[in-house]
């Protein structure tokens, strides 16, 4: 086993990845896959191994924020049947297709999703508008006690009906990139679907978990997933994750977060050019 | 992630109505799940790697599961306990690698049935268990 495989190489590796990914809030899989590919792993087994680590890390904070009673699990719910859908032919996809395509379009999801970290959300308390009737059907509404601003907070879900078959699209970036796909997903509740960013990044994290079982039954199914080589990721990343998490509600300096953005800005970039054939791809 | 929680007090929202009480007791049920998932499953993996650097003195553990569905991988090692060199390293990280899998899958399920029997909401039992169906379909996939 050469040293490239260590599994003390692949801790470290995915310590640190977990960390910014946590601390960036793009999710621990948009850094560790690019990172796996730099020590010498295939990008779909760096996939496969990826969306294994998604689970853990997905599950961890979901059962915080749930607990918490921020998450909505109706929506939540809802939108799992369409995500769970797109990751099965995400994976699928992934599997029949060529690496220089699958590396290709990880730089551009990558990208996408650093810019979407500059997207200002919008912030004012305009969640109370009437909902059409099928999202009320569907109930999607809620409340919860927002500790910053010190008051219950109320809401009503709208146009599930986008927000649904958009979701489809969100899985299936998941399972064909091995990602949690995150930042669109929340995009997808704020926008469409008009729910405050709490509540979407909670309920965003809460999807992504059931996501990423569905993937990551394909990537076993077609043997993808090396468990030698996904034990010490997986116990990298969630420590790493949960470092993040705690630094970024402390952290005041703008210069780290920035220094971690231009480092997530190189890998996408560098993702891309081996998709278009430098680096030998 | 970008939100962060920021206390671990719990909402001072006192549950009222049915539909709150229901809530609040799926949303612990749901919480603790997840979390007893991910702690069993990280100890698990963790005692798989402890033991192979304690038989081998390095970690090697490099071996696929192929051709082989979940429930495959899950059961292949735990029937074959008993035989030499089994209940070590390989059994603790296929074990933790399932308990991970089967967390968000057990949540779905406990849904189902929270929904059908607690909340005797229908609309959500029927969404629940088309989750649980295709999550289990794409379990058996090989």
């Amino acid at each position: 086993m050469s040293l490239v495989h260590s599994p003390f190489l692949m801790f470290l590796v995915s310590i640190v990845a977990g960390f910014i990914g946590a601390m960036s809030g793009m999710g621990g899989g948009i850094v560790l896959i690019p990172a796996l590919t730099l020590v010498g792993i295939g990008i779909k087994h760096a996939i496969a191994i990826s969306i294994v680590s998604v689970i853990a890390t997905s599950s961890g904070a979901a059962s915080a924020y749930v607990r918490d009673g921020v998450t909505n699990l109706k929506v939540g719910m809802f939108l799992e049947m369409f995500t769970i859908v797109g990751a099965i032919v995400g994976a699928a996809v992934t599997i029949a297709a060529g690496n220089k395509v699958l590396f290709i379009a990880f730089g551009l999801v990558l990208l996408f999703s650093w810019g979407t970290l500059f997207v200002r959300k919008h912030s004012d308390t305009h969640y109370n508008r009437p909902a059409d009737r099928i999202s009320t059907w569907l109930e999607h509404h809620g409340s919860y006690y927002d500790h910053a601003v010190g008051e219950t907070i109320t809401y009503q879900g709208r146009r599930s009906y986008i927000g649904g078959p958009c979701m489809f699209g969100a899985g299936f970036i998941a399972g064909l990139l091995g990602i949690g796909a995150g930042a669109l997903k929340v995009l997808i509740l704020d926008l469409a679907m008009g729910l405050p960013p709490k509540v979407s990044t909670t309920t965003s994290n809460l999807i992504i978990g059931v996501t990423a079982l569905a993937g990551t039954s394909v990537y076993i199914a077609a043997g993808y997933v090396d468990p030698g080589l996904a034990a010490p990721v997986i116990l990298g990343v969630v420590p790493g994750a949960l470092l993040g998490t705690r630094l970024l509600r402390r952290l005041t300096n703008r210069a780290i977060r920035n220094f971690f953005l231009v480092v997530l800005l190189l890998l996408g970039i560098e993702m891309l050019l081996r998709g278009f054939g430098f680096f030998g791809g | 992630m970008t939100e962060s929680r920021s206390s671990h007090v719990s909402p001072p929202i006192v549950p009222q109505t049915r539909e709150e009480i229901d809530e609040r007791r799926m949303e612990l049920m749901v919480g603790y799940l997840l979390l007893a998932g991910v702690i069993l499953s990280q100890i698990s993996l963790l005692l798989g790697l402890i033991l192979d650097y304690v038989e081998h003195g390095t970690i090697r553990l490099a071996y696929l599961i192929k051709g082989m569905n979940y429930f495959q991988f899950l059961t292949r090692d735990i029937l074959a306990l008993g035989g030499p060199h089994v209940w070590g390293a390989r059994t603790f990280v296929n074990l933790g690698i399932a308990l991970l899998m089967f967390t968000p899958f057990i949540r779905v399920v406990a849904s189902v049935f929270f929904f059908a029997l607690e909340e005797r909401n229908i609309k959500y039992t029927i969404f629940t268990f088309f989750v649980a169906a295709v999550l289990t379909y794409s379990l058996f996939l090989r």
